[in-house]
């Protein structure tokens, strides 16, 4: 007999014996791109995490950094600050971990609607609170070279003697070039955060949207 | 509103999911990339659904994309078939069909099966749907003399690789 007829005969025969996935099942394979995604954003934020750590190592002028804030007295507040967001950074990843081990078990499709909902909360957190750190940081380095370095110091005494409004005049080009480093930190990050998280978090939306027209039918 | 067409969706599919499964068979060399592969089509086709436009029947219009997802594949495929993270996806296949037969013979053909090319794999594939050549041609997007050709040729090849 032909290969193809003997091949066709079994082939006909085992019909009954595919695997019948449920809606729901399905449901979940269609949506199941969400896990990946959210498996990027955790990966990403570890990568992210390890970029920063390894910068701040290899960068020759952190030691320098640290013995000019020891030198000005002011590591009482800065080490745990940088311990602080150390703690925060972890908190974050762990959180990350979480809702892509969450975003992989989910059976149901509401409950993942709500969890991409989570997670992209969870990204947004992250980049407030990044951004806001990076921008509490300027002030506190700007008052801290005005209060204790002695370069500043002689400076600040020659505008003084030079006249008394001087010194306002020189605080307030202190306090405006700090805002302007403020803002370009802010659109600079943004707009990293907004390449690595931003278009994942797109994706994940447009994947919350498609499953909320299948639930809003049922 | 046309989240209608797309609440069908999952019926048509769960309706005629049996067609996946078998381009899966035929494309998959184990349970793992089974399953990947019907996510990857499941997918595809929900992508494709919004031009899907009826003109054809829903299950021939799953052959077209279906094949036209696993030899898309199957080429990229060097790499072997990825997809999505697929070791909690609440579906468990029952896999005795990967032991086929007992019958030592249809192991053989479908071992030299595998051994085809993406296109000769979708002809026999199709052959064994009860597709005639026009039918054929139309969803791998051959001419129909380019099907017989074909065909012919994977006859002799399964032939000789049987009988070698």
């Amino acid at each position: 007999m032909d290969e193809l007829e003997l091949l066709k005969k079994d082939w006909d025969k085992s019909k009954k014996n595919y695997p019948n996935l449920s809606k729901e099942e399905i449901y979940n394979l269609i949506s199941k791109r969400s896990s990946s995604i959210v498996k990027w954003i955790f990966i990403i934020s570890v990568l992210e995490f390890s970029l920063w750590t390894l910068l701040s190592f290899s960068f020759d002028g952190s030691s320098e950094a640290y013995e000019k804030i020891e030198s000005y007295g002011y590591e009482f507040i800065i080490y745990p600050l940088v311990g602080i967001s150390y703690i925060i950074l972890f908190v974050f990843m762990f959180l990350f971990y979480k809702n892509y081990k969450n975003i992989s078990v989910t059976e149901n499709t509401k409950v993942l609607m709500e969890r991409i909902l989570k997670t992209r909360k969870t990204v947004k957190y992250y980049v407030i609170y990044n951004l806001t750190f990076m921008c509490l940081g300027i002030p506190l380095a700007v008052i801290m070279e005005l209060s204790s370095n002695p370069e500043t110091q002689i400076l600040i005494s020659d505008i003084k003697s030079e006249g008394e409004n001087n010194i306002y005049i020189f605080y307030l080009i202190v306090a405006v070039l700090s805002l302007i480093a403020m803002a370009l930190i802010t659109i600079l990050f943004l707009g990293f955060y907004y390449l690595i998280y931003g278009l994942l978090l797109k994706r994940l939306k447009i994947n919350y949207k498609e499953l909320k027209k299948i639930v809003d039918v049922e | 509103m046309k989240s209608d067409s797309e609440h069908n969706f999952v019926e048509l599919l769960q309706k005629h999911q049996n067609i996946v499964h078998k381009i899966c068979r035929i494309y998959s060399d184990n349970e793992h990339a089974h399953k990947d592969l019907f996510q990857e089509i499941s997918i595809q086709l929900w992508k494709a659904f919004p031009k899907f436009r009826g003109d054809s029947k829903f299950s021939t219009w799953m052959y077209r994309v279906g094949l036209n997802t696993a030899i898309t594949l199957y080429r990229k495929s060097l790499r072997t078939i990825k997809s999505q993270p697929i070791e909690s996806v609440a579906y468990k296949l029952a896999y005795q069909d990967y032991d086929d037969t007992k019958d030592q013979q249809l192991k053989m053909i479908y071992t030299a099966v595998k051994k085809l090319n993406d296109i000769d794999k979708g002809i026999v594939f199709l052959y064994l749907e009860n597709k005639n050549y026009k039918e054929i041609s139309d969803t791998l997007g051959i001419s129909e003399v380019n099907a017989r050709v074909r065909m012919n040729r994977i006859k002799t090849k399964l032939k000789t690789q049987l009988n070698a």
